[in-house]
Formats: C-alpha cells, sequence, structure tokens
C-alpha cells in the first residue's frame, strides 16, 4: 500500500511545475527540466543575490518528494481552524494524521493535518490530569506523535526506535499524557519533521494551573502558532525524499504564518490586558516578534512561569520554545504584530532590516472589563518558582558534569558550495535570522551534512553518545557552540522528558530563571543548563532544527529509577 | 567568472584545499569548552602608539548579550543588544587626565560615550548597533564629556561585525561590478 502511494507520489504525477512564475528568477538562469514528473526547481530568492556562473542548474543529490503530489485536490476535505478540545483526568481523545486541502493566500495546497485543523485540536486540561490519545496515521508515511516538554512516561514520548516503532499507514497508536507543569506545550511527529510538521502536523496542550491567581488578572487568552512555509507561484517547494534538503541552515520559509494564515487578526476592547500563549513550530526560524510597540511583559517559559515578570520590547523565540505574555492594548489604535529581524545580506556585507508583518490587532473604542491596566504596570514576583528554583541553587556552581560541543561535518558538497563557506568566514551572526544562502542551503542535503554534538570528554559524537543518570540527580550540561567550525548556527537545543535550567550564558549568571525545554544557544556562545532528572527511561536530547535533527544532531541518555 | 573559477579552482587545490569534501569535528584541535566569551565576538583594542604614557596600551573589549529572559538580547528593531566589557593596559595617566570609551558607527554618523574608565582602567557600557568602533581616548579627568571626543585617540577596535564587507569585487564575485552594488 505505501510502496503504491509513494509510487503515485514520485511517478504517475501531472506537471504543476509548467507554470513557475520565472518572474521570480528574474536574471538567474533556471535551465531545469519541467517534464511531466516532480523535478527541482530552484527555490524562491531575493533577485538582488547575484549567483555563481555554472551553479544554476544544480539541484540536491537527493530526489524531490512532495506528499499528495498530483493528486486531486478535491480528493481531500478542507482542512478547518484550531478547535479546543477541553479534557477532564481520564478522557480519551481520536485523533488522526490525515492529507488535506488548505488555502493560503488564496492558493490551495495538498498538506497534513491533525484532526483535520490547523494547528491541530487544541488539548487543554488540567495540572496533575492523564489523558488518552488514541492516535491513527492516515499520512502516506511513517509517523510518530511527541508530546514536547511533557515530562509523561518514556513510552509515550513517541520516538521512533526508542520508546516505539513507527506508526506505519493505517496503523494506530494509544498515547497516555500526563501534565505534570502548567503551561504551553505542543505536540509534532518525531519522523520526518521537516516534512510533516512543515506541512501542518502541529498543535499545542494548553495545561491549566490548579492554583487561584497562578497568574496576574488577563482579560482573555488566545494562542498564537508561528510558522512559515517555502511556496512559490508553482507551489510547495519540494522536500528531499531520502534525507532532508536545507540541511545545512534548515528550511526557512517565504510565506510567515499566525495560526496557520497569512492575515490573522483579533479585535479587542481598549484597555484589555490580553495572554498570548506563543509557540513556534517553525522548521529552523528564530522569530523576534513585536506587538506594535504595545507594552508587553513575559510571565512563563516552556515549563514555567519565570521567577518575576519581566517587561520586554519583543519577543525572541526559537524553534519549538513557548513564551507565555501579557500585552497591554491602552491605545485605540492598530497593532501590527511583526517579526523585525536584522538579516543578512553576505553579498553586500551588510545587515538588511526586515520587518515581515504577521498579523493583526485593531483596539476598539469600547473600554474592557475589566480594568487590568493598574494591575498590568506591576511586574509580578512568583514566589512559588523562586521557591522551587532555590532547591537547586546550591547546584549552580558546581562543575558540568557533561561538556558538548556543537559542530559540523560535510562530505561531497558541490565544490563551489565548500570554497564559498569558506571564503565567507569573517563574520559568522550570533543567530540565522533568514537564509542568507538560499541556494547553498537548498544545495546541502542530510546525506552531505552531519551536524555533530560532540562530547568533549569522551570524545563521543550524537547517538554514540548515552549518557547515564539517575532519578533525582541534578546534571549540569556546557554547551560551546563552536564558531570556527565549518558552517556555524544557532541551535535551539531539546531535551526530552525532563526540565532544565539555563543558569549561565557566557559567564553571566541568569538573574531571572524559567523552567525549559528547549533553548537557543548562539553561535559563539557558552550556555550552562542544569537538568532536573526526574523522569526514567531512555531519551533524547536534540537540536530542534528539523534538518539538523535530521543530519544527526542528537544524542541519547538513559534516567535509572 | 567563467575564467575566473577554473583558476581559483585550479589555485585552492594546490594550496591544499583537495580534501575539503571531508571535513571532521575530530580533525580540528581539542577545544576546551569555555567558560566565558564569547571570546570570538571579543574586540581587540589595538593602540595607536601616538599619546604619551600610553605608547604601549593595548586591550579588550569583552561583548556579551544584555541581560534577557531570551537568552540572546534582541531590540525591537532587531540588532543584537551587547554590554560592552572594556579594559586597556600599558597606560600611565597623567594627573588630570582619563581614559574616556566611546562607541561609534564605522561611519562615525553616530557617536556615544560609554563612560571613564576607572582606576582599574575598566569600563563597562552597550550599544545595540550592527556595526560598531570602540575608540578610547585620553580626556580631562573632570567635566562634561560631550558628544564627541576632543582629545588623541589612544585605542581602538571593530566589532567583529565590522569585518563583514561586500564580495563585489573580491573572489568569487571579483568581475562583479563594485558601482552597481553601490561601492
Amino acid at each position: 500500500m505505501l510502496a503504491r502511494l509513494l509510487l503515485l507520489v514520485f511517478l504517475a504525477v501531472p506537471a504543476l511545475a509548467q507554470d513557475h512564475d520565472m518572474m521570480d528568477h528574474s536574471g538567474h538562469n533556471m535551465n531545469m527540466n519541467m517534464g511531466d514528473s516532480l523535478v527541482w526547481r530552484m527555490p524562491p530568492m531575493k533577485m538582488t543575490m547575484p549567483m555563481i556562473a555554472g551553479t544554476m542548474d544544480d539541484v540536491p543529490i537527493v530526489g524531490p518528494m512532495l506528499p499528495g503530489y498530483g493528486m486531486d485536490l478535491s480528493m481531500f476535505a478542507e482542512a478547518k481552524p484550531s478547535e479546543i478540545f477541553d479534557l477532564a483526568d481520564g478522557d480519551t481523545l481520536h485523533m488522526d494524521a490525515s492529507l488535506v486541502r488548505r488555502t493560503i493566500d488564496g492558493q490551495e495546497y495538498i498538506m497534513m493535518a491533525y484532526g483535520g485543523m490547523y494547528p491541530g485540536p487544541l488539548i487543554r486540561a488540567d495540572r496533575g490530569s492523564k489523558v488518552i490519545v488514541e492516535f491513527t496515521n492516515n499520512i502516506e508515511m511513517p509517523t510518530t506523535v511527541h508530546w514536547h516538554g511533557l515530562r509523561l512516561d518514556n513510552e509515550f514520548d513517541g520516538v521512533p526506535g526508542v520508546t516505539q516503532d513507527p506508526v506505519l499507514t493505517g496503523e494506530s497508536f494509544t498515547y497516555e499524557l500526563k501534565f505534570p507543569d502548567t503551561g504551553m506545550y505542543w505536540y509534532h511527529p518525531h519522523m520526518r519533521e521537516d516534512v510533516q510538521q512543515d506541512l501542518g502536523l502541529y498543535g499545542n496542550m494548553l495545561v491549566d494551573p490548579t492554583e487561584e491567581n497562578y497568574y496576574g488578572p488577563s482579560n482573555r487568552e488566545v494562542p498564537l502558532v508561528f510558522d512559515d512555509i517555502l511556496i512559490d507561484s508553482s507551489g510547495l517547494i519540494p522536500f528531499g525524499d531520502s534525507a532532508p534538503t536545507h540541511a545545512l541552515m534548515g528550511r526557512f520559509g517565504n510565506v510567515l504564518m499566525v495560526n496557520g494564515i497569512t492575515d490573522y487578526h483579533l479585535d479587542v476592547d481598549k484597555g484589555e490586558v490580553v495572554r498570548f500563549y506563543l509557540t513556534n513550530v517553525a522548521n529552523t526560524r528564530t522569530f523576534n516578534l513585536v506587538f506594535g510597540g504595545a507594552k508587553m511583559k513575559v510571565v512563563a517559559g516552556d515549563v514555567s512561569k519565570y521567577e518575576r515578570e519581566q517587561f520586554v520590547e519583543s519577543v525572541v523565540i526559537a524553534p519549538a520554545e513557548r513564551y507565555i505574555v501579557d500585552v497591554y492594548f491602552d491605545e485605540e489604535r492598530e497593532y501590527a504584530i511583526t517579526n523585525s529581524i536584522q538579516s543578512i545580506d553576505h553579498f553586500r556585507g551588510v545587515f538588511v532590516p526586515e520587518t515581515h508583518h504577521l498579523g493583526t490587532i485593531m483596539v476598539g473604542s469600547e473600554k474592557a472589563e475589566p480594568d487590568f491596566g493598574s494591575q498590568f504596570v506591576k511586574a509580578l514576583e512568583f514566589e512559588d518558582v523562586q521557591s522551587d528554583i532555590a532547591d537547586f541553587r546550591q547546584y549552580f556552581d558546581k562543575q558540568p558534569d557533561h561538556n558538548l560541543r556543537l559542530t559540523v561535518e560535510v562530505n561531497d558538497l558541490p565544490r563551489w558550495i565548500v570554497m564559498m563557506m569558506e571564503v565567507d568566514t569573517l563574520f559568522v551572526p550570533p543567530m540565522e535570522w533568514n537564509d542568507a544562502m538560499p541556494m547553498m542551503n537548498w544545495l546541502s542535503s542530510g546525506e552531505q551534512v552531519d551536524w555533530v554534538l560532540l562530547d568533549e570528554d569522551t570524545g563521543r559524537k550524537s547517538m554514540d553518545i548515552n549518557w547515564n543518570w539517575k532519578v533525582g540527580d541534578v546534571v549540569k550540561i556546557r554547551i560551546f557552540n563552536d564558531p570556527k567550525s565549518f558552517h556555524p548556527m544557532n541551535h535551539p537545543f531539546h531535551i526530552h522528558g525532563q526540565r532544565f535550567l539555563v543558569t549561565e550564558m557566557d559567564g553571566q549568571a541568569n538573574p531571572n530563571m524559567a523552567w525549559k525545554d528547549t533553548q537557543i544557544i548562539p553561535v559563539g556562545s557558552t550556555v550552562e543548563l542544569l537538568v532536573d532528572v526526574t523522569n526514567p527511561g531512555k531519551w533524547m536530547a536534540h537540536c530542534h532544527i528539523a534538518e539538523h535533527l535530521h543530519a544527526g544532531m542528537m544524542l541519547s541518555f538513559t534516567v535509572d529509577e | 567568472m567563467h575564467r575566473l573559477l577554473p583558476s581559483l579552482l585550479v589555485v585552492l587545490t594546490l594550496s591544499g584545499w583537495s580534501s575539503l569534501e571531508t571535513r571532521s569535528a575530530s580533525d580540528s584541535p581539542t577545544c576546551l569548552i569555555p567558560v566565558s566569551g564569547p571570546e570570538y565576538y571579543e574586540i581587540d583594542l589595538v593602540g595607536t602608539r601616538k599619546v604619551r604614557g600610553a605608547r604601549m596600551a593595548k586591550g579588550i573589549g569583552e561583548v556579551t548579550y544584555a541581560s534577557s529572559p531570551f537568552g540572546v538580547a534582541i531590540s525591537a528593531t532587531g540588532t543584537y543588544v551587547v554590554s560592552l566589557n572594556l579594559s586597556m593596559e600599558n597606560v600611565t595617566l597623567d594627573d588630570g587626565s582619563s581614559l574616556v570609551a566611546w562607541v561609534t558607527t564605522p561611519q562615525l554618523d553616530q557617536i556615544k560615550p560609554l563612560g571613564r574608565f576607572s582606576e582599574e582602567l575598566r569600563v563597562d557600557g552597550q550599544t545595540d548597533w550592527n556595526k560598531f568602533l570602540l575608540v578610547v581616548t585620553l580626556e580631562p579627568a573632570s567635566g562634561d564629556l560631550g558628544d564627541i571626543w576632543s582629545g588623541p585617540i589612544v585605542a581602538r577596535g571593530m566589532s567583529r561585525s565590522g569585518l563583514m564587507h561586500t564580495m563585489a569585487g573580491h573572489g568569487p564575485f571579483e568581475t562583479e561590478p563594485c558601482a552597481v552594488y553601490g561601492y
């Protein structure tokens, strides 16, 4: 069955690429075969970027793949916006992953969805509860579901080959979720995330507090899921079949979305305090989110509140991270949600300010009731978090138990790419906010690039690493992102099944901590994580850039009872 | 460009680049993980050798992120917000004079004082400019610093980002006309 479906995808498909918008590439020679089958075409890029002669016909060494390619769009149900599922302790949710029809900016695409929704169903439950998810795989690829950030039982963590077998097409798996920590979490596949997650397989889990007044007051709560997708006028740019493309920098999308749409809009009353639950589900893009100059304070990170609320002008959110922010809309006007970055034009050697419009919040003349304005301006101290963290301060100065260096190895990349990378070494930015080298990035596949977690203490690399810890251990990991590797890049480092504190960055103590499960490691930086080891089993830790994960950037660790 | 690429390949191959296909992390020299940093973005403060009492002056500008709940500090316009910790050595000051640190853009169109160095020849500050220069000057020990230095420059250094420059007219893009790109 699977083989037949794949055959359909790769061979028996009509041409979708024939009306490719060459205006996207004016000045570029796109001398590629646009025949009747799925073929590579150059990804969209800024036309101000010159190209090296003789390189324009290069294509990735892996074949192109696009789930549902060539199938009749009308075969698929139109996906619908996410719905909230309030689940009580012991409830069961039946959820599948399937191919769906999605409309983005007026164009229809065959994509994927959990429960036929974009994002997937928002599972809402109380802290301390347990729920069952009966999951069925109705996509044409094997998959699993990883429940990101939950300290759940190991067998339900959704890692193929480690905690479960892949869920094949037509098969089911029963996940038991438990929610020991208040906050916003998310779920996504842990097989070919670069494809499945990018095509829409993601959803949130909102864990409500059981305590009164756990957070400060707000007028409403709004989940916002940030994503991007790589599209040209012919449709989705194909993915790699045997391995991901874009292995160097990850697959940046050129169309940015909030909650799966490009024109997000919210109407609020004047003086409203809106609590936004932010999740970044993009393959590789880190966002710098600005809410039109509205006053904003960050309340919580991945797995807990901060020790104290902190006023901020923007929110830096890497793939897989979550933040809870309270935003105060005190003026009757339009507030734009934007991604405000300084991209880099390597050819010109300059920073380029870019502001990507993501959505609009319209504040009306009606006054919000109740008025929480006077309470908003105070930054709350969270004594419960401070007390929790206080138990771990005795470990802040301990020597690291593990020292990791983040680096990369490459083989068989086109020589001109290697040359260009070697030539352009004068400045490596701490963060990559955009695809500054779209052609080189696209051409690099997971078969040519090995992203490496190097254990400095043992010399072991990536999946040859299997740390052994015990429940009750407090483990310090010092991570150094080597700026002198072949291609340094920021990495959002995720640890499964446990929680950690970021105690120190570049020798600077962290003055305001929250429990996390994912943390940005900028280029050149040294970051110390203190892991609260509570959950037995065999777990993973990895970079959450989907293409880096599939290019090897993961390790395992075992926690014994 | 067509003519350039083969000759560049020859030069690179002869220079030992023929083994570039495989780069191994384990082949790299052992690199102890730093406990502070990031050293990569440190700024060397290079003396001008022109100021009496500071002819052998040199220093370092340490660059770390300003405090941020997100780990990396970014402004609302997307620029990095960094703390600057400057230290100088080999400086003997006359009574009535002091070292002052300034931060300026590469075009010198914006200048901000970071402050006077302490007796230990250290001073801290912050900036959110993409590319910047650190300038250390000799100034009167008291009084308003003003908007721009008045004394001689003792040392200066450029942010790592300042090293990034156009490829037009260089390397593989040597034949690209610089003027087209505004250079």
